[in-house]
């Protein structure tokens, strides 16, 4: 039978990274793509970082945000996730006939507003309009650039065992809040999306230590994806402690509904941050003192056993596998 | 298969009661079990009330393994 | 944990005596068990064997097929638990007939498809009626509320199924069941009983990790009497009667018939189907469906897996050709399904 792309493979887990194995990186592989967040260039007088993400959010409003704010954070958050500050943004709208002006006011205004706060300028962009039908309302496109400070080197592959991972804030609340809004389940519950710009709170970091290893933002696929790309990368396993895992009790309640594990819900405004146990702490403390990751907590351990593996210490003291992600997220009933 | 949930009732009208978990609402049908009442724990699963609970497993677990 | 909970745990971390084959019926309870760690409390004089418990395993290729039908050629919008989505039918899935243009929304409750269908009279909506004993009581007052609305675009594919014959089919692989929780809120325990009186021993569980270690420990001390018992580890939520008025309505809409479960075969008298009563609400009817027998891969096991006559890791495909997104056989294509179980949580020799 004739192969066709599914939404499973643009969900963000195994089906997502086979596609991109087997039809992309076969044909643009070079040694500046990587599987981070963004690509590390040395221009000559530093490195810099550059990337770009596509935004399709459905609906493209929603409590705590729309798709505006949303795709200046994406792109602000990747580049953080280098330790470079975000610098230049570019960006370029898919408008679909007929969609309310005033509506596009208040993206652009949302995207003013979020790339004052990260400190970037958007310098360049593009504008289509698609017939009706031809696309969903409105795709945005965001690429950015930014600045590497000297002696800082993050990514997936750095993760060493013994280093501690720290989840930036509650986990979910994005993920969770677009299943709400799309109003497909009859739920009703008071959950905000997380969605922020990072950067001030990756500079805070960088002040207390330039040895951190790994920072990636936990956006598709959750945190859970991005615990299983950084050990997939380093070729460690990672020993997460359940109990420890910061969920908000509504995300949990609109999970246990339907079926759902808060760990493969996406975020928009967390960071996996991996740092050497010894600066586990100071750490914590600078995040703790910044807007957005006020709720820090350190949530496991890279370990050199298990390799490639994500493990969960459970609440009855043994063992288990955290189930790789994989296709769309579909409520569990029967 | 089953997968359950166990929520507070809110409140009850015409066979319809909205749940709570752990703020998470939603309408679900009352329609088999008799007497529910606001501050009532039940069991609800695929939108429908299966049962009256309570809401404390390991007290139930301590009352079990002492029976036998 | 309490302390009580404690020695519970010890009783089954610490049991070694003769080998007891424990059975659990229900795929929430496979994944539960997994996710929580409970399996990995076991020692080896312990074998859990996860029996036909997912509805979504169990529910035959020939169903799928129909309903693939039921989108792309009838044009029906199939409102569906999430479950079903991906489950390989004979040359697609319902993910496949969606990439295909085919309507299919994944849905919390048969009712909310009753309120698509008032929303959206110019289509026709079939909800796909899978499940046993807990979830078929919703399936039953969708129907008589879509009948009370007077809506002709409502009907469903029922594939509803009963567990009490596969017990009996499956009793001479098992020691004592851990019987599925939910089923038991609505049916009762009487089944249970019966069982007993069979000789297979048995407890109801519930799901979270304190009652699934009660459940495990009250089966390891009952086991050394050495006669066949019968406990309700789960008095919170189930009682011996059962939920009566859901008991009624199944019966007022619904009958018994004989059902095909995927890798076992036809059981008789294992499954429901609408009555004659309402029949205009049968979707086979509405559409005047032909009959489908779907193909299953030969080379799958997954009816010896439901029946514990092997592990997952002893079938062929496991794990190579067969695997969560290329799912070959029953137990692979649900989350609750005992092979993607194993394979998710790794079967797992962890460290």
């Amino acid at each position: 039978m004739e192969k066709t792309v599914t939404l499973a493979h643009g969900a963000g887990g195994k089906q997502t990274s086979e596609l991109i194995d087997t039809i992309f990186k076969a044909h643009f592989s070079n040694p500046e793509l990587t599987a981070d967040d963004a690509a590390v260039l040395d221009i000559g007088g530093g490195k810099i970082a550059f990337t770009t993400d596509g935004f399709i959010v459905s609906p493209f409003e929603f409590p705590g945000g729309n798709i505006g704010k949303l795709s200046i954070c994406g792109t602000v958050n990747d580049l953080s996730c280098m330790g470079a500050k975000p610098q230049y943004l570019s960006c370029a709208f898919v408008i679909e006939e007929g969609f309310p002006m005033d509506k596009l006011e208040e993206i652009a205004a949302a995207m003013e507003k979020t790339a004052a706060e990260a400190g970037v300028k958007i310098v360049a962009g593009d504008t289509k309009v698609a017939g009706r039908g031809q696309v969903d309302k409105i795709f945005i496109t965001t690429t950015g650039i930014g600045k590497i400070s000297e002696n800082v080197r993050t990514s997936g592959a750095y993760a060493k065992p013994g280093d501690a991972v720290i989840v930036t804030g509650d986990i979910g609340r994005h993920g969770c809040t677009i299943l709400l809004a799309r109003d497909e389940f009859g739920i009703d519950a008071k959950v905000t999306s997380d969605c922020a710009p990072l950067w001030a709170n990756v500079e805070k970091m960088l002040g207390v230590t330039s040895d951190i290893h790994v920072i990636r933002d936990a956006t598709r696929g959750g945190v859970g994806t991005v615990l299983y790309e950084i050990a997939g990368q380093s070729g460690t396993g990672i020993l997460l402690d359940q109990e420890k895992i910061p969920v908000e009790p509504e995300v949990r309640g609109v999970c246990g509904m339907l079926g759902l594990e808060p760990l493969y819900l996406a975020c928009e405004g967390r960071l996996v941050v991996v740092v050497p146990k010894d600066k586990a702490d100071a750490v914590l403390d600078a995040l703790r003192g910044c807007k957005y990751s006020e709720n820090a907590a350190v949530i496991g351990e890279i370990t050199e056993e298990n390799a490639g593996k994500v493990v969960m210490k459970t609440a009855v003291g043994t063992k288990t596998l955290l189930p790789q992600p994989g296709g769309e997220l579909l409520p569990r009933i029967c | 298969m089953c997968v359950g949930l166990s929520a507070r009732v809110v409140s009850v009208e015409d066979g319809t009661a909205v749940i709570d978990a752990e703020g998470a609402k939603r309408s679900v049908s009352a329609d088999l079990l008799e007497d529910l009442e606001p501050g009532d724990y039940v069991m609800v699963h695929a939108g429908v009330a299966i049962a009256k609970i309570t809401d404390d497993d390991e007290n139930e677990s301590k009352e079990v393994l002492e029976s036998i | 944990m309490t302390e009580t909970i404690e020695k519970a745990k010890s009783t089954i971390t610490g049991y070694n005596g003769k080998k007891l084959r424990i059975m659990e019926v229900c795929g929430t309870h496979t994944h539960e068990m997994f996710r929580l760690g409970i399996r990995g409390l076991l020692p080896e004089s312990i074998d859990l064997i996860s029996g036909p418990g997912c509805p979504v395993c169990v529910t035959p290729v020939g169903y799928i097929d129909e309903a693939v039908m039921l989108a792309l050629e009838k044009n029906a919008v199939i409102c569906t638990f999430g479950d079903l989505i991906r489950v390989p039918g004979t040359e697609m899935s319902l993910a496949g007939a969606r990439s295909r243009g085919g309507d299919i929304r994944p849905v919390y409750s048969p009712l909310d498809a009753v309120e698509i269908a008032k929303n959206e009279p110019d289509r026709q909506i079939v909800f796909l009626a899978v499940g046993f004993e807990t979830t078929t009581p919703s399936a039953c007052i969708a129907v008589k509320k879509a009948r009370k609305l007077g809506l002709d675009n409502f009907s469903i594919l029922a594939a509803n199924k009963t567990m009490p014959n596969a017990y009996k089919a499956l009793m001479s692989s098992v020691d004592a069941y851990l019987y599925p929780g939910h089923v038991n809120a609505i049916t009762g325990t009487a089944v249970c009983e019966e069982m007993k009186k069979l000789g297979v021993s048995g407890v109801v569980a519930g799901f979270t990790a304190s009652e699934l270690i009660t459940a495990i420990a009250v089966i390891i001390e009952k086991s050394k009497t050495g006669e066949p018992f019968f406990v309700n580890c789960y008095p919170r939520v189930v009682t011996a009667e059962g939920n009566i008025p859901a008991q009624k309505l199944m019966a007022e809409v619904m009958e018994p018939c004989d059902s095909e479960w995927r890798g076992l075969g036809v059981i008789p008298m294992s499954g429901m189907k609408l009555r004659d009563e309402y029949s205009e609400l049968d979707a086979r009817i509405k559409f005047d469906l032909p009959k489908i027998s779907g193909k299953a891969n030969p080379a799958c096991r997954c009816g010896d897996v439901l029946q514990g006559k092997c592990k997952p890791s002893d079938c062929k495909v496991f794990g190579k050709v067969c695997t969560p997104q290329h799912p070959v056989g029953a137990c692979m294509v649900s989350t609750e399904g005992a092979c993607s179980a194993y394979y998710q949580y790794g079967g797992a020799e962890l460290k």
